[in-house]
């Protein structure tokens, strides 16, 4: 003989939730009820095959990182949402002039600005949800032949795993008038954007550094590309990077050579 | 937002994005789709935080599960009516068996794969509350809050999830 209605009741029992006088209850019915106790008896076997089979899945550090990028991004909304005080203005003064200072390399005319925001505003976009890769993958050889027919260059595209800085994906983005390519890497929780586009004058630069809305941006220029690097990591681990980025065009034009 | 008020959140909200994450897994069944899910669910989260009074990290807990688990509704509703993936990322969870009894390994390697299958095969309304009490470890209540429902449809849901479990374990007449 079967008890349905005790069914219910089993499964509140093995998880604790039934009420001490109701508990006492169904321990006396499983002792004079044979098939209500094998019943007891599976489903305490099912419990703990589904806690040795199922797996909890720890969040990956991309989406730890893009979740704090969006509390980051809603931090600084709020300064920029609210009525502007004296204190307030006072800060945004001293800030303008700490911003300032940090910029004293060549990035100062109008031109370079542009870039220079254009590159922090596809780099904070990148951090919202999806928008992060095009071509999802850590495989140069996969992430490389995306971009065949998307631009008029096929970008060098490294994997830098072995460095700490694992290739994350590719996707397109549109800076200084034209498609670029963009590189998406990261490291622990932090993700990093390489931007690209083929030099136009073949004029080399050596990689400067900004820091905007509390973001660093690396520029550098190669004979073949510009170069511009986006991320909230510390920057002497961006610096890293960017030393193994032009160690890898280096290398590259070594062999061509 | 007060910058108070992010560290607020930062610091009972962000410990539980594995929660979160777990129970997106299992309501979209991907890797992809759970990372989105989670990530509008804590932009969302961020947007209302200002309304959520609790003061505990428990309370945080299944304040940001219910909007996960909202989320994770909505979003299938509005991309993937119906196609149901499968997909499970068996390298990574595979973890290994005692292989000291190569029988025994077998057996659940068997019982594993019987569950996932069962597990995938859930309903959501039942794969939700496996997830939030077997792995998460929550109350009836708790749940009940998470899912809006009553307790007692709490303690009929899982009891009903719990047969289709054990029926696929059982479909396999040496595990029964």
């Amino acid at each position: 003989m079967t008890h349905p209605g005790f069914e219910a009741q089993i499964d509140a029992y093995l998880d604790g939730e039934l009420a001490p006088p109701d508990a006492v209850e169904l321990e006396e019915h499983l002792r004079a009820c044979p098939d209500c106790s094998r019943l007891e008896r599976r489903r305490r076997a099912v419990r703990v095959a589904v806690r040795e089979h199922l797996p909890r899945f720890p969040a990956p550090d991309m989406l730890r990182a893009r979740v704090r990028a969006q509390v980051q991004a809603e931090t600084r909304q709020t300064h920029r949402r609210r009525a502007p005080t004296w204190t307030a203005l006072a800060v945004a003064a001293s800030l303008a002039v700490v911003a300032f200072g940090s910029w004293q390399l060549a990035l100062r005319g109008a031109a370079g600005e542009a870039i220079t925001n254009q590159v922090l505003a596809s780099h904070v976009r990148s951090l919202m949800p999806g928008h992060l890769t095009d071509v999802l993958s850590s495989d140069q050889h996969t992430v490389k032949p995306w971009f065949n027919g998307k631009l008029d260059f096929s970008p060098p595209v490294y994997d830098f795993a072995g460095g700490g800085f694992p290739l994350v994906g590719g996707r397109l983005e549109y800076v200084d008038g034209r498609p670029v390519a963009a590189l998406a890497y990261s490291r622990r929780q932090h993700v990093i954007n390489v931007f690209l586009w083929p030099a136009d004058r073949g004029r080399t630069a050596g990689p400067r550094a900004a820091t905007l809305q509390g973001y660093h941006l690396l520029h550098w220029a190669t004979p073949a590309y510009t170069y511009w690097v986006a991320s909230d990591l510390g920057l002497p681990e961006l610096n890293d990077f960017a030393a193994l980025v032009r160690r890898g065009d280096s290398a590259a034009a070594a062999t061509v050579r | 937002m007060e910058s108070s008020e992010l560290e607020r959140f930062e610091a009972v909200v962000l410990p539980h994005l594995d929660a979160a994450y777990t129970l997106a897994r299992y309501l979209t069944r991907n890797d992809h789709d759970a990372q989105d899910v989670v990530q509008d669910a804590s932009l969302r989260a961020l947007r209302y935080f200002a309304g959520f009074r609790g003061a505990g990290s428990g309370e945080g807990r299944g304040w940001f599960l219910a909007i996960v688990r909202n989320t994770a509704y909505t979003w299938q509703q509005r991309h993937r009516a119906d196609t149901l993936s499968t997909e499970f990322d068996e390298e990574r969870h595979s973890e290994t068996v005692a292989d000291e009894h190569p029988e025994a390994a077998l057996q659940a390697q068997s019982q594993r794969a019987a569950l996932r299958r069962a597990i995938a095969e859930l309903p959501p309304e039942f794969c939700e509350v496996i997830v939030l009490r077997e792995l998460e470890g929550l109350s009836y209540k708790e749940i009940s809050d998470v899912a809006g429902v009553p307790v007692g449809t709490v303690m009929s849901r899982l009891s009903r999830a719990r047969r289709r479990l054990e029926d696929a374990l059982c479909a396999e007449p040496e595990d029964c």
